[in-house]
């Protein structure tokens, strides 16, 4: 089954494949760094300029892409306290204080440093798991792909952070969105009004663009944001006379690839979580705790590697059943499907050298990084948020247009790329969460089409739904996810109250 | 004077149309209208055959695939059949799918709408079962039928296509009742039927071929042994008179002039016999059976009827 990954390696560095990671690379930290334009925005941008490509190249843009942007993020953090993905607002926390000391330069490199190792960590989970994981996922029929969806809308829902409810309203709207179209069995029209267009249900490339693409772009517009970064305050040196600095990191550094690989497998947990997490656990081990928020190299450590270690994780799911667990995954499991790669126990026979290329290549990606986003790089980068504002808006929106347009060659496509745009301002400025939206149409199809498949292999009998073990354990997961978030809450509130009297 | 002008220009013009009429077809190149995206069966077919199209049509003859992808062919298959009938517009045809839709919904086009040029792929039916099933013949899946009809579970790519149509017959033929479990597609649905989710299933060769080790092969709806699978023998050597499968061909619209019918439809014959296109066809994967002219019209109005029979028995949605 390895041999496999060797003998993709050679494909890997053809000229134009290895060219591709480079480009994706760099325009992924360029992305990264502009405040509001996310990895997910850029790969939907992406994904229907790529179809003519051959998939290592495409695939090798996304690869590049995921992973400069999850360190771009970094960069605006550190040096003006405004994340540049939500992924690394943990990383204000110490990069912003360090850049006011005058170590922003250094704090860019420990992020650098820190993505790279998460990313080559990530990649690594991805190489070793996800091929014996595509043979287990022969467990996995109708009823249990239902209880994955299920637990993957739930987790949207619950885990994400911020309201509950407001996460569930958007579940339900891209649950909606799913059952436009042809209705899976009988093939009959749901929503469709007549349109042609439509009869295939929404593409979800159609929707991640309205959704992701256009409300940042807007912000672009509307708020000039005064982006004047003085040199002194990056005090750069050679990254290679920064490395022995960072050497007592190294026990961070596992602990944040540990989680953040762990919380990308997740289904809804994304990269901000991962960071969170790998923060509050490397302070909590540290022995000078009350150092960190006031500019402690660490913590920067903790976060990056942990935002960057989700990136390759994250499509464990999507590779082998078929199931996104972020909107990242879901727009890369988008630009495979383009490419003729099937998701499941097939993809790894089929196409085991574009599957495997794509793999290496989030590797090697992982590890421009560093050269790339490295030593000359970073001041350059920091330059960028100099770039005015309306002239990349204005770039970005007919970068959208053409895109969508080329999908199918069609208006109407377009429109309804806008129309959600607009949907997706609205939930913005009300503060709905976008993620759950994505997850609902992809999900929220999973779940009823096999659902009644499930139904019709036990003919009529609900209990199919609870047979076997796999169904039972992905039910008690969902449980958990819903209570537990209370649960915890309650227990904590019980034990302050108690510490309290 | 100036009646003079238009005289001229008059006979100028008709000049001109004449010489049109004169020129041999094609003179542009042809546009090839795919209904599906590119690389799927359809798409693969429609590419591995446009050059030899183009080299039996002669004359520097050129076609350009375009795809038009969405509702299951549908929005490809209703542009050709609104397109101008001069034959410079042809598109991929499947069945008995595309005959299917304009019995179950409310379609843009019926069998008239065409001119049938070719049909080139016949992708037979095969009966499959899971491994855990234990039902490794055709007689223990007929008795485990008989036995609690509507036990066993089949898994298939959707309903009213060739393999809904298959079980239809192998019901009536049999006198058996099973459980339809459509899938999206045939990858799924053979992925269930490697999990054991799903007892048996009627797949096409090209899907099964190179899964003999998965899946028990049980019979394929053929009346000679087909190349795919020469130990696999047929339903009719079992005894079951089953033969359909899933076909792609090539239509124009309806009222192409003769002289372009009789051109392409000559292109089509010879590229049925060259060895070339028949090593392209297998090596992706492609059963051929080409089927021209007048025979393929006839082969579409009988799945027209077949599908109709079925769907008034038993409406599919």
């Amino acid at each position: 089954m390895y041999s496999d990954l060797l003998n993709a390696l050679p494909e890997v560095f053809g000229l134009a494949n290895f060219l591709a990671v480079i480009i994706g690379v760099i325009a992924g930290i360029v992305v990264g760094a502009m405040p509001g334009l996310s990895a997910t925005m850029a790969i939907s941008v992406l994904v229907p300029f790529t179809f003519g490509l051959e998939p290592l190249v495409a695939l090798g843009l996304m690869a590049g892409i995921y992973n400069g942007a999850m360190y771009g993020g970094a960069i605006p953090a550190v040096l003006l306290r405004i994340p540049g993905t939500p992924a690394a607002v943990a990383t204000t926390f110490d990069g912003y204080p360090m850049a006011q000391r005058g170590e922003g330069g250094f704090a860019l490199q420990v992020a650098v440093v820190s993505s790279s190792i998460g990313g080559i960590a990530s990649a690594f989970a991805l190489m070793l798991l996800a091929p014996p994981l595509s043979k287990v996922t022969l467990l996995f029929g109708p009823a249990e792909v239902f209880w994955v969806a299920v637990f993957g809308l739930a987790s949207i829902i619950f885990l994400l952070g911020g309201s509950p409810v407001k996460g569930l309203i958007s579940a339900c709207f891209g649950v909606f969105v799913s059952v436009i179209g042809s209705d899976p069995i009988f093939g009959s029209d749901r929503f469709t009004f007549n349109q042609l267009e439509l009869l295939d249900g929404i593409s979800i490339v159609i929707l991640l663009v309205g959704l992701y693409a256009l409300p940042p772009v807007i912000d672009l517009l509307e708020t000039p944001l005064k982006t004047g970064v003085s040199e002194d305050k990056l005090g750069t040196e050679p990254i290679w006379k920064a490395l022995p600095r960072m050497k007592g990191f190294w026990k961070t550094w596992i602990r944040g690839s540990l989680i953040g690989i762990w919380i990308g497998i997740l289904p809804g947990a994304g990269g901000s979580m991962a960071a969170f997490m790998s923060y509050n656990e490397a302070r909590r081990a540290s022995k000078h705790p009350e150092r960190w928020g006031e500019g402690e190299p660490e913590g920067v450590a903790a976060a990056e590697t942990a935002n960057n270690a989700d990136t390759a994780s994250a499509l464990i799911p999507a590779l082998t059943l078929g199931i996104p667990g972020t909107a990242v995954a879901a727009v890369m499991l988008g630009g495979l499907l383009v490419h003729g790669l099937q998701p499941g126990p097939m993809l790894f026979r089929d196409n085991p050298d574009v599957v495997f290329g794509f793999m290496w290549q989030f590797l090697f990606g992982a590890i421009l990084l560093v050269l790339l986003g490295g030593s000359l790089a970073t001041n350059s980068f920091a330059r960028l948020l100099n770039l005015p504002r309306p002239l990349l808006g204005s770039i970005i929106i007919v970068l959208m247009l053409i895109g969508v347009y080329s999908i199918h060659g069609r208006m109407f496509d377009v429109y309804l790329m806008l129309g959600f745009g607009a949907v997706g301002w609205v939930m913005d400025k009300l503060k709905f969460p976008l993620p759950p939206v994505v997850l609902g149409l992809i999900l929220g199809a999973f779940a009823e089409e096999n659902l009644r498949l499930a139904l019709r292999i036990g003919r009529g009998d609900w209990g199919v739904l609870f047979r076997n073990t796999t169904s039972l354990v992905l039910v008690a997961l969902t449980i958990a996810v819903i209570v537990g978030p209370g649960l915890k809450k309650r227990i904590l509130d019980a034990r302050k109250a108690r510490t309290a009297d | 004077m100036l009646k003079l002008i238009q005289k001229g220009a008059l006979a100028g013009a008709m000049i001109l149309a004449a010489g049109a009429a004169l020129a041999e077809y094609p003179e542009k190149p042809i546009e090839v209208v795919v209904g599906y995206s590119a690389g799927g069966g359809t798409d693969v077919m429609a590419r591995t055959a446009a050059p030899f199209i183009e080299k039996y049509l002669g004359g520097g003859a050129s076609l350009v695939v375009k795809n038009v992808p969405g509702a299951s062919g549908q929005i490809g298959v209703t542009e050709v059949a609104g397109a101008k009938p001069d034959g410079y517009t042809i598109g991929t045809f499947n069945l008995p799918g595309m005959m299917a839709r304009t019995i179950d919904r409310e379609a843009g086009y019926d069998r008239d709408s065409f001119t049938y040029l070719a049909n080139v792929v016949n992708d037979p039916n095969v009966i499959v079962t899971s491994k855990d099933s234990g039902l490794d013949t055709m007689e223990k899946l007929i008795a485990a039928a008989k036995a609690d009809p509507g036990a066993i579970t089949v898994g298939m790519s959707s309903l009213g296509g060739d393999d809904h149509f298959a079980l239809i017959k192998l019901e009536g033929l049999t006198e058996t009742e099973f459980t339809i479990v459509p899938f999206k597609g045939s990858a799924p649905a053979r992925t269930a039927l490697m999990g054991g989710h799903v007892a048996m299933g009627i797949l096409n060769i090209s899907e099964v071929a190179s899964f003999q080790d998965e899946l028990n092969l049980l019979g394929v709806a053929t009346e000679e042994r087909s190349d795919f699978a020469p130990d696999l023998p047929t339903f009719r050597e079992q005894g079951i008179d089953l033969i359909n499968g899933s076909m792609r061909g090539f239509v124009a619209p309806a009222g192409l002039p003769e002289d372009v019918v009789a051109k392409l439809d000559g292109a089509f014959e010879q590229m049925a016999g060259d060895p070339e296109f028949l090593k392209a066809m297998a090596d992706t994967a492609n059963p051929v059976e080409v089927v021209t002219g007048d025979d393929f019209k006839q082969l579409t109005s009988d799945l027209y009827d077949l599908a109709n029979k079925v769907w008034q028995e038993t409406p599919w949605n």
